[in-house]
């Protein structure tokens, strides 16, 4: 029933989003797609990092890369990545939106666009409101909405800021998140 | 950051009219980037809808012009990818013109003039500009205005300096601003392009230059769709003679496209290819 998972988050998110991946099983039903704000300039290491003990591939996409279930497909280093229909990622280096390239609201809106109902968007620890305008149109197009408990949180602003804008579905700590994406069954 | 959003029906009309009327063909860009940038134009313009947007480009003329700048994707960095330019620096354009006389650089990518700057600073500093034929296309006049004005806005220069030392740029980045670097908007030294051969593109590349031995493509055929992806690289294989080299950007593959039998890699990490001889 579900299409996709969605998982925003910067800073303080990276034990959180490898902890969600260590815990998932090869056979995950949906796709995920990661936009985590990264350093730039730096285009290796982080697909490795994230790869180490997930059971799923973590994949930095190419333009127009089919999108397929059980596999995690992480927003390249300064390049936005945007969900095309017909269920392809496409990357785009407009100007950075909320100071960031990836920006969070854009791969969650052109998501929500997209998969609609069959979304699920996570918005996890973070340091800007990137991410909560995204999360609020996953909600108003009738997607499930989660957010990372902010008492849990390193970073507490894109938490905060996504819970100000969006009367979400669920606010989780990071076990929670897991057990509720290890229940997904398609 | 509340925004005005159009529905695909819409952005198709827009598309429609743009075509009716001008003769520019965007159907086959992808679809998500292209609505948002009509939506930033709606915006920016203070249009009231895609009706009101289509409204305009039938009452101005002017405007489209505009509107093709707008429609451009900012790159919005000089150096972008400084291993790449490390690469060309270093091994490709030594290599070209050890190996063809006056050999032609196409920068096809229509961005707002970083690509060309930074390939005419590259050249000059290993003093090979003047070896090479550059040809520069642009879409809107407006853009090619602006490349030619050397203007750089002050929040640009933190990118560029860190990209440009990254790519082992032999001088100072601020260097190449004669009256300096500042708070408000500085000129680069426009010298720089003098020799460049300005070429009018339309939206689908229909009339590119021949006998190219390298093209810069770097993040354009990521606006297109796979139909179009394909139109255009055909029209670059064209363009470029056997042993001739295409760059694209680091996460645009010819993998997806019908290309890929048409060149070998030479360098996968920096998207750098050549096209096969026969």
């Amino acid at each position: 029933m579900y299409k996709a998972v969605i998982i925003g988050g910067s800073a303080g998110s990276f034990q959180v989003i490898t902890r969600i991946l260590n815990s998932l099983p090869a056979n995950f039903p949906l796709p995920l797609l990661l936009c985590l704000h990264r350093l730039k300039h730096v285009r290796s290491g982080f697909v490795e990092a994230l790869s180490i003990k997930s059971s799923i591939p973590v994949i930095e996409p190419y333009d127009k890369d089919q999108i397929k279930p059980g596999k995690a497909y992480l927003a390249p280093a300064n390049y936005h990545m945007f969900i095309e229909l017909g269920n392809r990622i496409a990357l785009s280096t407009e100007g950075p939106v909320n100071h960031s390239r990836p920006s969070i609201d854009l791969s969650f809106i052109t998501a929500a666009q997209v998969y609609r109902e069959k979304l699920i968007g996570i918005i996890l620890s973070g340091a800007n409101k990137d991410g909560a305008y995204g999360l609020k149109k996953i909600n108003d197009l009738g997607g499930v909405t989660i957010v990372q408990d902010p008492n849990e949180c390193q970073v507490k602003t894109m938490t905060e800021s996504s819970l100000q804008l969006t009367k979400v579905d669920h606010v989780y700590s990071t076990n929670e998140i897991i057990k509720y994406l290890q229940k997904i069954k398609n | 950051m509340l925004r005005y959003e159009i529905g695909i029906v819409e952005t198709r009309n827009v598309i429609k009219a743009i075509l009716d009327i001008y003769g520019y063909d965007f159907r086959d860009y992808a679809l998500t980037s292209f609505k948002r940038r009509l939506e930033d134009a709606i915006t920016t313009y203070a249009l009231k809808d895609a009706d009101g947007l289509i409204f305009r480009l039938q009452n101005n003329k002017g405007f489209f012009d505009h509107l093709l700048k707008d429609i451009n994707p900012e790159t919005t960095e000089m150096f972008r990818d400084p291993s790449l330019w490390r690469s060309l620096r270093e091994e490709i354009f030594p290599e070209i013109v050890r190996t063809t006389s006056k050999p032609k650089i196409w920068v096809g990518a229509l961005d707002s003039g970083e690509e060309l700057y930074s390939l005419c600073i590259v050249l000059k500093e290993i003093d090979l500009l003047d070896k090479f034929n550059i040809f520069s296309s642009y879409i809107s006049e407006e853009t090619v205005k602006k490349i030619k004005g050397g203007k750089i806005y002050p929040k640009q220069h933190e990118a560029n300096d860190a990209n440009y030392q990254r790519s082992n740029g032999a001088k100072r980045y601020s260097d190449y601003f004669p009256q300096g670097i500042g708070t408000v908007m500085s000129t680069i030294n426009v010298d720089l392009i003098a020799g460049v051969t300005f070429v009018k593109q339309d939206s689908v590349f229909s009339n590119p230059p021949s006998g190219v031995k390298l093209t810069l493509f770097r993040n354009q055929i990521i606006f297109f769709n796979q139909i179009l992806q394909d139109k255009v690289l055909n029209k670059i294989q064209d363009a470029l003679i056997p042993g001739g080299y295409l760059v694209l950007g680091i996460k645009e593959s010819l993998e997806n496209t019908n290309a890929n039998n048409n060149f070998t890699v030479t360098n996968d990490a920096e998207k750098i290819y050549k096209k096969k001889s026969g």
